[in-house]
């Protein structure tokens, strides 16, 4: 209820990658609409959807980019990873080869998105367990190794989607209280993507959110 | 008289629950117009003590007094109901206003209902003996008989002038209002009636004119004036495909047998992917193998993810198969290029307008188009040129909407990757996309770009008035209920001319300047 709370809104960009055909589509729009699409098309590109969030008293708003996941199209999209604060890189527990290569994900992403990135490392299609082949120690031990945020979702039947999205919002928030906390003046998170406060839509965006809950 | 003052509660109440006995009960008072030997009953008639059954208890909780309710039911329903069966077997049932939904026997009901109507209205007031109801008479709301025009019935307290006065002025007030409304209604159904049959009209006009005329002189007569005109009405879906075929060219030289061999090829390629898949991961196996069985995957992935609204390209759909070899074949036909998704995409629409072989050469020869070319190999540098050229047009025709763009360094690569590496088949409706693919096969490229600024100049006002996430989710899922007049409007509004230039001469410039570009500060050849 400070005189900073203007700075509690933050639009978050996170970026969406992993090979395609592991679920980077229903996941986002499971957390943003509550939808699965057994036949969702392909995504040519990148497309988007938000959702706004709480985390403690500040409203967030998640802007996901969920990206093509074609090798073919990195070229192009890795324009997009641009003042990501946060990246879901996703894998089909069903299949290792979308395992395999998330090595190669991470390094596409580290090379055009910020240090800072928060990066979490979701294994989808937990509802296929019978058809497992990505161990989910082994995937887990993976992300410890290299500093990834580590869940196993379904987007299917919801398992843990939610949980992911807001595991990672709250965690890019955290990590943006710290550095401004570090940096005397308010306005130099580098983390954020926009600053919400400086254009008119986000502003009146951000009126109707519900803060008193 | 004590229960008087709650009569009018429980009276309303009754009233529009036993409408439809009411109305029955009238329609027997003209039985010269009833329909004999109906044989579709509207619905099943209710059992006989329902209605009343049912109004008792709404009686009941309207909070009558018990007296009168029993005296009420005993006395109106019964007699009611009595009536109700027959008549409602040999006649549909009612709504307030307007027929009811259309039966089996429709053409006879509805005339006959008309004339019944004609008859009651003439009995029960004089209407406005304007010229323009006659005309008009098909709109008439029919079964306007709302009970308020009517007394009371006989044991009940008879209405007050003022009352009945009233209740006539509402009544013709909700039958004007009805009757406006239908008027409305059917007047916008006969619009759309009408446009499809003028369209379903010159289309088949068309079609004789393309059939006829334009195919068997196709080098002569392509570029005239006036094919061109007809071709930016929509090609007749059955000439569709052979006009795309003739448009596109075979500059490839493909020949049916030549796509039987690649198809072969690609069939070997899948039995032997399968059976080293099913053995062992390909640890061992070179990069392009790998690629190209993980190309081979992509394309079993993606089939089931084009146009799955339709069912017809998923796994047991008429075309599954059909899709597969296209593309498959092509795999093997152009290695370097390989399989780039939005290609299915592509395939696909060739595939709903053209037999199989048909529709492998448009698709090798379309894919081989300059600009599809340099996307499809993803050579982002070309792509960046293509969108370059593409902004000189939009600041050209929509300078406020380019502005708005750059505020929120909205790229054009946002929204016209999915449009042109699926030539607009995933973001518009497929018939629409069809018509965008009629003229793109008429002007080439540049009728993709300028598609595209028609598309932004049709959402103008509405895009000027979003931020950034806003226009990017708005692009990249397009409303559905977009039409072809309006978008191919805005699209014919779209100049593509900038400064004398076209839109060839002002690609060929960009093009100069990166050579030059290159010359000058990288002399080392790009990749």
């Amino acid at each position: 209820m400070g005189s900073a709370e203007e700075d509690y809104n933050f639009v978050f960009k996170v970026v969406l990658i992993g090979e395609s055909g592991v679920g980077k589509t229903n996941l986002l729009s499971r957390f943003t609409r509550n939808e699965f699409n057994h036949d969702s098309r392909t995504t040519i590109g990148v497309e988007f959807s938000t959702r706004t969030i709480l985390v403690g008293d500040a409203v967030v708003k998640a802007q996901i980019w969920d990206t093509a996941g074609l090798e073919r199209y990195r070229a192009i999209t890795s324009a997009y990873y641009r003042g990501a604060v946060g990246a879901l890189v996703v894998f089909d527990i069903t299949k290792h080869q979308t395992y395999d290569v998330v090595d190669r994900w991470l390094k596409e992403l580290y090379d055009h998105a910020e240090a800072s990135i928060v990066v979490m490392l979701v294994g989808n299609k937990t509802d296929l367990a019978q058809a497992r082949e990505v161990p989910m120690e082994e995937a887990k031990m993976f992300a410890d190794n290299n500093g990834l945020l580590f869940v196993e979702t379904s987007a299917l039947d919801s398992t843990n989607v939610e949980e992911a999205f807001e595991t990672i919002l709250k965690e890019i928030f955290y990590k943006v209280q710290k550095q401004k906390q570090r940096s005397s003046q308010s306005n130099t998170v580098s983390l954020a993507s926009e600053n919400p406060a400086s254009t008119a839509p986000a502003q009146a965006e951000r009126r109707p959110c519900c803060v008193a809950l | 008289p004590a229960a008087l003052p709650r009569a009018p509660l429980g009276f309303t109440d009754v009233n529009l629950n036993s409408r439809n006995t009411y109305e029955v009960s009238r329609r027997r008072s003209a039985p010269e117009h009833l329909p004999h030997g109906g044989t579709a009953p509207a619905e099943p008639a209710p059992p006989p003590q329902e209605p009343a059954e049912r109004a008792r208890q709404r009686v009941g909780i309207a909070g009558a007094g018990s007296s009168f309710a029993e005296f009420f039911t005993r006395n109106f329903f019964t007699k009611r109901t009595k009536e109700l069966k027959p008549a409602v077997q040999s006649a549909p049932g009612w709504k307030l206003f307007g027929k009811v939904p259309p039966r089996e026997n429709l053409p006879k009901d509805s005339k006959i209902i008309q004339q019944e109507y004609e008859a009651r209205t003439g009995r029960m007031y004089k209407p406005p003996p304007s010229s323009a109801r006659r005309k008009n008479i098909e709109f008439e709301p029919l079964s306007t008989t709302a009970l308020i025009l009517e007394d009371r019935p006989a044991n009940l307290p008879a209405k007050s002038v003022e009352e009945a006065l009233r209740h006539r002025q509402e009544y013709d007030e909700m039958v004007a209002e009805a009757k406006k409304r239908e008027i409305k209604e059917a007047h916008k159904r006969k619009k759309i009636m009408r446009e499809r049959f003028k369209q379903e009209e010159n289309i088949a006009s068309a079609m004789v004119i393309w059939v006829n005329e334009i195919l068997p002189n196709w080098e002569g007569m392509r570029a005239t004036r006036r094919v061109r005109e007809l071709w930016w009405q929509g090609l007749p879906p059955s000439v569709r495909g052979k006009v795309w075929s003739l448009a596109v060219g075979n500059e490839l030289n493909i020949t049916p047998e030549l796509y039987e061999i690649f198809l072969s090829r690609a069939k070997e390629r899948w039995k032997s992917f399968s059976e080293t898949s099913s053995e062992n991961d390909t640890e061992d196996a070179g990069a392009s193998v790998a690629d190209r069985e993980a190309s081979l995957e992509l394309i079993k992935l993606d089939i089931s993810r084009t146009f799955p609204s339709l069912y017809i390209f998923q796994k047991g759909g008429p075309y599954h198969d059909l899709l597969h070899s296209v593309l498959g074949a092509y795999t093997c036909y152009r290695p370097d290029v390989g399989y780039v998704q939005g290609m299915s995409f592509i395939a696909a629409v060739l595939i709903l307008n053209l037999e199989e072989a048909d529709a492998f050469i448009a698709f090798a020869n379309l894919l081989n188009k300059p600009c599809q070319l340099a996307f499809f190999r993803v050579d982002h540098s070309m792509m960046l040129k293509y969108f370059a050229a593409f902004e000189v047009f939009f600041e050209e025709n929509l300078p406020k909407l380019f502005l708005h763009f750059k505020s929120y360094s909205l790229t054009p690569d946002i929204y016209l990757i999915d449009w042109i590496f699926t030539l607009y088949s995933k973001s518009l409706p497929l018939d629409l996309a069809c018509r965008v693919w009629d003229v793109f096969c008429r002007d080439g490229e540049e009728f993709l770009f300028r598609t595209g600024l028609g598309i932004l100049r049709l959402y103008e006002d509405i895009l000027l008035q979003m931020d950034f996430i806003h226009i990017a989710q708005f692009l990249t899922k397009l409303p559905e209920d977009i039409t072809s007049e309006k978008l191919f409007s805005c699209i014919a509004a779209i100049q593509m001319q900038n400064s004398n230039k076209k839109w060839a001469q002002v690609f060929a410039s960009l093009m100069k300047d990166n050579k030059e570009g290159d010359k000058n500060h990288s002399p080392a050849p790009k990749s």
